[in-house]
């Protein structure tokens, strides 16, 4: 299905293009609000008698619900009523589950109905006059819990006497399958030597976005229509998922945001809680308001997925050439699996990670714990699998006493390869890996960097460099889910735009996303400015979403580094496409021959010929919209009003051979790190770090840069701080922000930043998506510390999340990691 | 006096005198944000860590969240509310803009009260002052990388508002 | 995150406070509310009544003692800690660690009497206080008594302020020729405490206090000097708490390292 069109010269680095305003880096749109406070978030959203509402949430990882009793809670003042899971079992049909049996058959509803799955399930939601009031409603609900046995551990969730969470299933496994491509076998065979690991873990985090989930939901009984001023950043999601469970048709479901606080992927599955406040909204006949706390985030949202990697075996020449890998992986999704087990699939849009690895074989599988559930976390799914590839690469130069810059370069894809097929049908479609490498390696003084390790030294501590590659592969081909389920009727991707000229000549464009940061406002206006010969100014952009008014298609949303490509592409086209219906419609005002003797420019219609000769946009926008008697009838279909479905030209994947082309694009982030560790306390220091992407043409590269900062704060954070730790009892340990310490400015090294443009040949602007980043800070802090170990015991790296106290376990006993790492020499 | 348990009192916000009867267990975040609708200033958690709540109290930058409303009877405050005068930016807000210094903007209102503070107590701070000033304010999407710039360009009076 | 009902009074002497919280079983003071508001959204405890002690300005004094020592007012913030001149000149340690106390709203609040009074075994100044020999003025109906700081942390959030009690002034004597120091491990920057310890150090003698690892600060003493002071901290027979932070041994080995950390602190101080 896949052809690999290889070009035979590099990509040269390409200038952003003048076209005018994209690639400048033009003020900020949303600033102007944001700055004074007048931003409008879930919780500035008001109405008269709305009923907040508060969720009452298990204790327990694990326990039957022998009883709920609301008699109490609806006794005191001021409180509205109340909804249980009983009620929402009888209400609602169960979310369409994604995966094949056994993980099908998993029931999973907007409350706990019959058991309870993890700390911080709700099994009960109040609403009342007054948050305080709900607050102490929640209290006065008696629930009797029976205790069960908990699973924690995804390497014993499969186990014969680990308790089961879902019994309908009867088994905690969600899915699993074998991948293999290329051979393996052969591979092994040929191979000068042998690395094998036993383990690598990435652990469980999330990228809390400042602001929690929250709702404002109200329904409309006269229509049976419920409008939800929600924060969800995936609406098309939440109303696949939501309408049926609700059984209610989608447009039923109106989905309302402007601005975002932050998502990262953790705002895509609260449909669960959505569906409850719909069902309360209905029942009280009032609307009801819903604002998560810090807490119930932690314990009831979404995490990011924990993957174990295990029996890792990597056949290498004697030259340090890879030639594959073979490891199982086993991923924990928690209690429920709400986007998953997509995130069994969408690894294999970067199986080589950034190289030239042809065999690849890995037995996968899915499986639910007694933690909470996971979404698709900032990075989701490629960040797990890149971090595997870079603590590959790592250890084996480390084992093999291999340079690590040298074996990259001689491992990685190199740019005249692509566009590149990788083993599974993945096509990268640009890059520079090494010479983005160079360019990191430089902005920390690589060559300098013995001086600095002596220096180090002098002072008591051990300084150590590291590298973190990582790929940010946008635009996915939802086809993918069918390599899991071949059943799911889902395949492809879209967006939609809307462009149009106003009665009186204002530009305005509807977007079918959902920002949280992204500054899609700004950058749209500079896309349309260029296509119509406006400015940003000129061009007024909707903020934020709205699924009723909104063009808005199957996939809108704003989730998986896409907008550059799919969210401008909708924007392009749409412009596009109002261009040439005010060329046409000049062309016959003015004279002209027809639209090609037409230019835009100004916020005018001009002979190409005779400039003098100009209609403004103004009359265009009067003529078609109230003065449109005697118009000849060529112009019947110029309504200045367009609207653009971006559709990337993807395949349904090969389901037998599971290949395939799963994203467009391919952006890079090579990452370096230096860290100075304390060989008496394992703690360290990231004394300089330089992040260098290449996101193809950069439509605003002030905004590509911070979301590089901001990429790199998340992957530091997990490197060093964050960690979603729960103890035998499923008790989560790090519930809110004293004890789940994310990056503060102190905590912050310096951070250097380069970018180099390899435009995407596969879109129209040559843009590709990017933002999510990686985890590249994630993989290069893991490997700064194994290399500043070296001198003190020589540990391995083998887990994602290395707080002091891990440091200090791989200083004082390094023999433990060291012997999860054989080397075979054939 | 007696203890009660929901009291009458006066608040000056942003120059403005106002009198509610608040319960005792009123948070004055809950205070500015809904009874006051001044909904610049947000909740970002709930222990205290975040700073996404902070405002002016008597001058000084504090956590609303960590103040019960009666705590602040009789005091002057100040939110992000009050620092554009008339449409016109304050230097800090347009330099946030400038270099680009938020992004989501969940955090922005609390940071540039906690600017604000710095720059009323410190006119030339060196860049370790200016993170220590927000390091009680999270921002979880541009790594503080240019909010830091921007507070610094502020100080050398290199923004004009 | 929202509060159960409470009752509030805010008095405006020391004496109607105490009689306040004297009538009350169920109340308890409210300096900066830094912790207790905290702790009352997470509705782990729920006080009854909140005596607000925001008007007892004859507590927020910080002065100088006859003897050269240093008096705080328990109302006295850590921003008045850290810009007050008396501190700097008379025991300059206080200042030091009040600046790393989390960020500055919660210095411009939080309040010396209720980082002692909390007792969290993370908080800073209770082994600062203990090395230091500070003295701890208690007020209740009775009158005024006085506590040492060694004997005024009873247990994880209890102090010797019993029921109807106010803690009113911590007071330290004169450095002279001794030194502080302070050093911790924290989590992040400015962050939580996973260990920390401090030492006054007079002569050839340390007294150190460690935090985190015991309901109380745990006060060893020893000859200032590396090996002495490490003997003397494995010797205190500490069993520290685990957590995610950290394992009980990970904090007895750092335990090790802070007290002897801040020793030389104490050392290049003094």
């Amino acid at each position: 299905m896949s052809t690999t069109n290889a070009t035979t010269a590099a990509p040269e680095q390409v200038e952003a293009p003048q076209k005018g305003f994209a690639g400048q880096s033009v003020p900020r749109k949303e600033d102007k609000r944001l700055v004074q406070g007048q931003g409008v978030f879930v919780d500035d959203v008001r109405r008269h008698e709305v009923g907040y509402v508060h969720f009452v949430r298990s204790p327990y990882a694990h326990a039957a619900i022998a009883n709920i009793d609301v008699s109490a809670a609806l006794e005191l003042e001021g409180v509205y009523g109340a909804l249980i899971g009983e009620e929402v079992a009888a209400l609602t049909d169960p979310f369409f589950q994604l995966s094949v049996p056994p993980g099908s058959e998993i029931k999973d509803y907007a409350l706990a109905v019959g058991k309870v799955r993890h700390l911080g399930d709700p099994v009960a939601v109040v609403a009342a006059r007054t948050r305080e009031l709900a607050r102490d409603a929640a209290e006065l609900v008696e629930v009797e819990y029976e205790p069960l046995p908990v699973v924690v551990d995804p390497e014993r969730a499969l186990d014969e006497d680990a308790a089961v969470l879902h019994e309908d299933a009867g088994t905690n496994l969600v899915w699993s399958g074998a991948f293999d491509w290329g051979d393996f076998d052969t591979a092994l065979a040929e191979a000068d030597r042998v690395v094998r690991i036993e383990r690598l873990h990435f652990d469980r985090f999330s990228s809390t976005p400042l602001e929690t989930s929250g709702a404002l939901v109200e329904y409309d009984r006269g229509t049976a229509q419920w409008t939800l001023h929600a924060n969800n950043q995936f609406p098309g999601f939440a109303i696949i998922m939501m309408g049926p469970a609700l059984r209610t048709g989608m447009d039923k479901l109106r989905f309302v945001s402007q601005d975002i606080g932050g998502a990262f992927g953790n705002k895509i599955c609260t449909h669960p809680q959505l569906v409850a406040l719909c069902l309360l909204a209905r029942k009280l006949n009032r609307p009801v308001q819903w604002t998560e706390w810090r807490t119930d985030q932690h314990t009831g949202n979404s995490h990011g997925n924990e993957r174990v990697f295990l029996d890792v075996e990597v056949p290498v020449k004697a030259d340090g050439t890879m030639l594959g890998f073979r490891c199982k992986a086993v991923d924990d999704c928690g209690a429920y699996s709400r986007y998953e087990p997509l995130g069994c699939i969408i690894w294999a849009q970067v199986t080589p990670g950034l190289y030239r690895w042809r065999n690849v074989h890995i037995d996968f599988s899915q499986v639910c714990t007694n933690k909470s559930p996971c979404g698709p976390n900032r990075g989701y799914s490629r960040m797990q699998h890149l971090w595997f590839t870079e603590r590959v690469i790592d250890i084996v130069a480390h084992e093999l006493d291999l340079d690590p810059v040298e074996i990259r370069k001689l491992n990685y894809i190199k740019a005249e390869e692509m566009p590149y097929e990788t083993p599974n049908g993945c096509v990268y479609d640009s890059g520079d890996y090494a010479r983005c490498l160079d360019m990191a390696l430089d902005l920390i003084g690589y060559g300098s960097i013995e001086e600095k390790r002596q220096d180090a030294q002098s002072r008591g501590k051990l300084l150590g460099v590291g590298i973190g590659s990582t790929l940010d592969s946008g635009t996915n081909n939802f086809g993918q889910s069918q390599l899991l389920n071949p059943d799911l009727q889902f395949s492809g991707n879209n967006e939609v735009a809307s462009v149009k000229l106003d009665i009186f000549g204002e530009v305005v464009v509807t977007l079918g996303t959902t920002p949280q940061g992204q500054s899609h406002e700004t950058v749209a206006s500079q896309v349309v400015s260029d296509i119509l010969g406006v400015t940003p100014d000129d061009v007024h952009v909707r903020a934020g979403h709205d699924s009723y008014w909104n063009s808005h298609a199957g996939f809108s949303g704003t989730y998986a580094s896409q907008f550059a490509v799919t969210g401008l592409g909708a924007v392009s086209g749409a412009t596009e496409l109002l261009a040439d219906q005010i060329r046409r419609l000049a062309a016959v005002i003015l004279g002209a021959d027809g639209p090609d003797a037409i230019v835009l420019d100004g916020g005018f219609a001009k002979l190409r010929d005779n400039p003098e000769a100009a209609l403004p946009f103004m009359a265009c926008g009067a003529i078609v919209n109230a003065n449109n008697a005697g118009l000849p009838p060529e112009l019947d279909d110029v309504t200045l009003n367009c609207r653009y479905v971006y559709k990337p030209p993807f395949q349904v994947p090969d389901k037998e051979r599971k290949f395939g082309n799963l994203t467009l694009t391919y952006a890079t982030q090579i990452h370096a790190c230096v860290v100075e560790v304390d060989p008496a306390t394992g703690v360290y220091e990231i004394v300089d770090y330089a992040a260098v992407d290449d996101c193809g043409n950069r439509i605003h590269p002030q905004i590509v840069e911070g979301q590089v900062h901001g990429a790199a704060a998340h992957g530091l954070g997990a490197a060093m701080f964050e960690t979603f730790s729960y103890d035998e009892d499923g008790t989560l340990l790090t519930s809110n922000f004293y004890d789940y310490h994310v990056p503060h400015a102190l905590d912050m090294p310096p951070l250097k930043t380069g970018a180099i443009e390899s435009p995407s040949p596969f879109t129209s602007l040559g843009t590709k998506g990017m933002g999510e980043g990686g985890g590249a800070g994630i993989h290069s802090v893991c490997a700064a510390i194994q290399d500043a170990l070296r001198p003190a015991g020589n540990a391995i790296v083998t887990d994602s999340h290395n707080p002091y106290h891990r440091v200090w376990d791989l200083l004082r006993a390094p023999e433990a990691s060291r012997a999860l790492v054989k080397v075979e020499q054939r | 006096m007696e203890p009660v348990t929901s009291q009458r009192i006066g608040v000056t916000v942003n120059g403005a005198l106002h009198e509610r009867e608040v319960e005792a267990r009123r948070l004055l975040v809950h205070l500015i944000r809904d009874d006051l609708g001044l909904t610049g200033t947000h909740v970002g958690c709930d222990t205290g860590n975040c700073g996404a709540c902070t405002v002016l109290l008597d001058g000084a930058a504090v956590k609303s969240c960590m103040l019960l409303a009666v705590q602040a009877d009789g005091a002057t405050i100040e939110t992000v509310e009050s620092l554009a005068q008339e449409g016109d930016l304050h230097p800090l807000q347009q330099a946030f803009s400038d270099h680009h210094a938020l992004q989501c903007g969940y955090c922005t209102p609390g940071m540039l009260m906690s600017a604000k503070h710095l720059l009323d107590h410190n006119a030339e701070p060196t860049e370790n002052e200016i993170r220590r000033a927000i390091q009680g304010n999270i921002c979880r999407c541009t790594g503080y990388v240019n909010i830091v710039e921007a507070i610094a360009a502020v100080a050398k009076g290199e923004v004009s508002a | 995150m929202l509060l159960s009902e409470v009752g509030y009074a805010r008095p405006a002497g020391v004496e109607e406070a105490v009689r306040l919280l004297a009538q009350n079983d169920g109340a308890r003071p409210l300096a900066g509310g830094q912790t207790i508001v905290n702790v009352m959204k997470a509705r782990a405890a729920a006080p009854d009544v909140l005596v607000d002690l925001a008007d007892l300005d004859e507590l927020r004094a910080i002065g100088s003692t006859a003897d050269g020592g240093l008096s705080l007012g328990a109302m006295a913030t850590y921003t008045q800690v850290i810009t007050s001149a008396e501190v700097k000149a008379a025991r300059p340690v206080l200042a030091d660690v009040a600046a790393q106390i989390a960020d500055v709203q919660v210095r411009n609040r939080g309040t010396v009497g209720g980082n002692v009074c909390s007792n969290d075994p993370t908080n800073h100044l209770p082994p600062v206080l203990v090395a230091a020999g500070a003295t701890m003025t208690i007020v209740g109906l009775e009158g005024e008594r006085t506590v040492p700081a060694e004997e005024f942390f009873l247990g994880v959030y209890m102090t010797a302020v019993g029921p109807g009690e106010l803690l009113t002034a911590i007071t330290l004597p004169p450095l002279g020729e001794a030194g502080d120091g302070f050093s911790a491990i924290t989590i992040g920057a400015d962050g939580t405490c996973i260990v920390n310890a401090a030492a006054t150090v007079q002569g050839d003698e340390a007294r150190v206090a460690l935090g985190c690892v015991s309901a109380t600060p745990a006060l060893v003493t020893a000859r200032a000097e590396e090996g002495a002071v490490r003997e003397a901290v494995r010797g205190a027979g500490l069993e520290p708490p685990s957590d995610v932070h950290g394992s009980a041994d990970y904090r007895r080995h750092l335990a090790e390292i802070v007290a002897v950390r801040a020793v030389a602190a104490a050392g290049e101080g003094g």
